[in-house]
């Protein structure tokens, strides 16, 4: 609609100046004419004077002309609300460059903040990722050390295990052998030595 | 079951009339003699014993054979009352407890020697003689033999054990052994 109006009053500034050319022309013309018809009647004698004469009226009449057209035409008010348009639209960019600029300062400050608050969470991870790196280390230390008391706990207690067991079972060996050869090999007169034995330890008991 | 409790009461009052007549060794030799009697005629036992038979019955039982003995009259009365208080099944009991009794009073204890090989009469009254010092008290010995001891042997006075076993002395030296003390 605005684009509309705009050609509009571009077509009737275009009449307008190209009314006034005519109309500054076509008096000149006739000026023009009527010097040339004098020049043929009268040849010179005085002629230079009407020469200048009509020289200066036509001139005049051109400005009057110009004048009134400028006056009267929308000329001024053109020039005038272009003034204006140009004038806000430098307004507004002078506006829009001073909001941009807040802008870039605003998100540079963010951006600044952004910065630094990275850094500061960069360096709290990097702190706690140390702390845990060496809470992890300490722990998997102390549990390695866990494991190899009771590794060697362990290794001991098969090893007495063992021992225990193997000697068991070199007595029980020891002693099943000593009883088939006592049986086979005991006789009567070590009954009576058995037996007198006894009877002398009971005899100490009282 | 009857308790030992009730045993002891029983064996108690008899030995009591015993006590008092001077005949406590008899009944106690009849009453013994009653109870291995029980134990080789299980019919019998079981007939006076049981609650299967009636009181009289098994007082009848008990007469016919008391009958045939020459037990004391102190003693056949108190079969009949055991009869009669259902007790005739703790007679076995009632007549070792009894013979304890018997052998407090006669200062006597009794000793369970178990040997690996049959002992010389010798060797039998030495043993005798040592365990009577040690017990202060006359020694009545049950001899038994037992293969498992290999040699040696043991000797049980009441709660107390002697053992003079080869075994004993295997299983001594096993433990010690096992325990590392030879080693």
């Amino acid at each position: 609609m605005s684009r509309k109006r705009g050609l509009f009053r571009i077509l009737r500034q275009v009449l307008v100046v190209s009314g006034t050319v005519a109309l500054v022309w076509i008096p000149s013309g006739f000026l023009w004419a009527a010097e040339h018809g004098a020049e043929g009647a009268a040849h010179q004698g005085g002629g230079e004077f009407k020469d200048l004469i009509s020289r200066f009226i036509n001139f005049a009449l051109m400005v009057i002309i110009l004048f009134i057209v400028i006056r009267k035409s929308s000329m001024k008010d053109f020039f005038s609300s272009r003034r204006e348009e140009i004038k806000r639209k430098l307004e507004e960019l002078r506006k829009g460059k001073s909001e941009a600029e807040a802008k870039v300062k605003e998100l540079e400050q963010k951006l600044n903040k952004f910065e630094q608050e990275k850094k500061k969470i960069l360096e709290e991870f990097k702190a706690e990722g140390l702390a845990e790196k060496e809470r992890i280390i300490k722990e998997a230390k102390e549990r390695a050390d866990q494991i190899l008391q009771q590794a060697e706990f362990t290794i001991q207690r098969e090893m007495e295990a063992a021992r225990t067991r193997l000697r068991e079972e070199v007595a029980e060996l020891a002693t099943k052998k000593a009883e088939e050869i006592i049986k086979n090999q005991i006789t009567d007169k070590d009954q009576e030595h058995l037996v007198k034995e006894f009877i002398e330890r009971v005899e100490r008991l009282h | 079951m009857i308790s030992s409790k009730i045993s002891r009461r029983y064996a108690k009052a008899l030995f009591g009339i015993g006590l008092e007549d001077g005949n406590y060794k008899a009944y106690g030799e009849c009453l013994k003699e009653f109870a291995r009697f029980c134990e080789e005629n299980e019919a019998f036992f079981k007939t006076v014993s049981s609650k299967i038979f009636s009181t009289e019955e098994r007082a009848r039982v008990l007469n016919a054979v008391l009958a045939k003995s020459d037990f004391p009259d102190v003693v056949k009365n108190f079969l009949r009352v055991l009869v009669d208080k259902d007790r005739m099944v703790a007679v076995g009991a009632i007549s070792e407890y009894y013979t304890k009794l018997t052998d407090e009073v006669s200062n006597i204890t009794r000793a369970n020697i178990i040997t690996a090989r049959p002992l010389r009469d010798e060797a039998l009254d030495k043993l005798r003689q040592g365990l009577e010092k040690l017990t202060g008290k006359t020694v009545e010995a049950e001899v038994t033999q037992d293969d498992s001891l290999i040699g040696g042997v043991v000797v049980k006075i009441g709660d107390m054990v002697l053992d003079g076993s080869v075994r004993a002395q295997l299983q001594g030296l096993k433990e010690s052994l096992k325990r590392g003390e030879y080693s």
